[in-house]
């Protein structure tokens, strides 16, 4: 593990009780892993069940975390990054509450400082959400 | 198909070409000519460019990156590029 539920807003700009993300678990230029369990309590919980929109929230915090932890390894800052837009998304399970999430993040292509990533969450190995998000990084 | 894996003529570049950008930016065919603007014609914005670079690689098999778009304004200038990237 990369970085832990303590520590992760070291790396990430969100603050409770908006943070998606709980631990990074690796992080390269090609792969982004992360965990989130899912508390009662959360924002985007609703009926037991983590919404579409928080699953998403969760790949772009995946990014802003992975991309926070690279910059700072390079003796960089970590830099904002906002979601430009959402595509070829697909919702196939959402998680009860006390469900960990793994999203597993892979840039597929960079131009200049916009990002097009293909993000996945899943639980016990069962697919949850996909989509393609564009990611405006701050120069 | 890409470009650079068959031998194809420079006018099936282009032709090819116009036939993915219309298509993906629904824009009339007739209205990719050289001397029109790229930006203006399939009214791109800063995240547009992304899926023109992913379009490129897919149908030409070749990587754009924001330095080849500083000197882009036209079609003429967008076709010299990928004729520059392809050594055709």
């Amino acid at each position: 593990m990369l970085i832990t539920r303590e520590s992760i807003t070291d790396y990430i700009p969100h603050r409770a009780p908006f943070i998606m993300v709980d631990s990074l678990i690796s992080a390269t230029e090609a792969r982004f892993e992360t965990e989130f369990c899912i508390e009662a309590d959360n924002l985007l919980v609703s009926n037991g069940y983590f919404q579409e929109t928080g699953l998403i929230e969760n790949i772009a915090q995946t990014c802003a975390a992975s991309f926070g932890y690279l910059a700072k390894e390079q003796a960089g800052e970590a830099k904002i990054g906002f979601i430009g837009a959402i595509g070829k998304l697909e919702v196939f399970e959402l998680p009860p509450v006390g469900a960990t999430v793994q999203t597993i993040v892979i840039p597929l292509h960079q131009l200049g400082n916009i990002y097009l990533v293909k993000g996945e969450s899943f639980l016990e190995g069962r697919i949850l959400l996909g989509c393609e998000m564009k990611i405006v990084v701050t120069e | 198909m890409y470009a650079n894996d068959v031998k194809m003529s420079w006018e099936e570049v282009i032709e090819g070409t116009r036939d993915f950008l219309s298509t993906e930016f629904e824009v009339d065919r007739s209205e990719i000519r050289p001397e029109n603007s790229l930006k203006d014609t399939l009214d791109l914005d800063s995240l547009d460019y992304v899926d023109l670079v992913v379009l490129i690689e897919e149908n030409l098999g070749i990587k754009l990156t924001g330095e080849d778009f500083r000197e882009i304004v036209t079609f003429g200038d967008f076709y010299q590029l990928v004729r520059k990237k392809l050594a055709l």
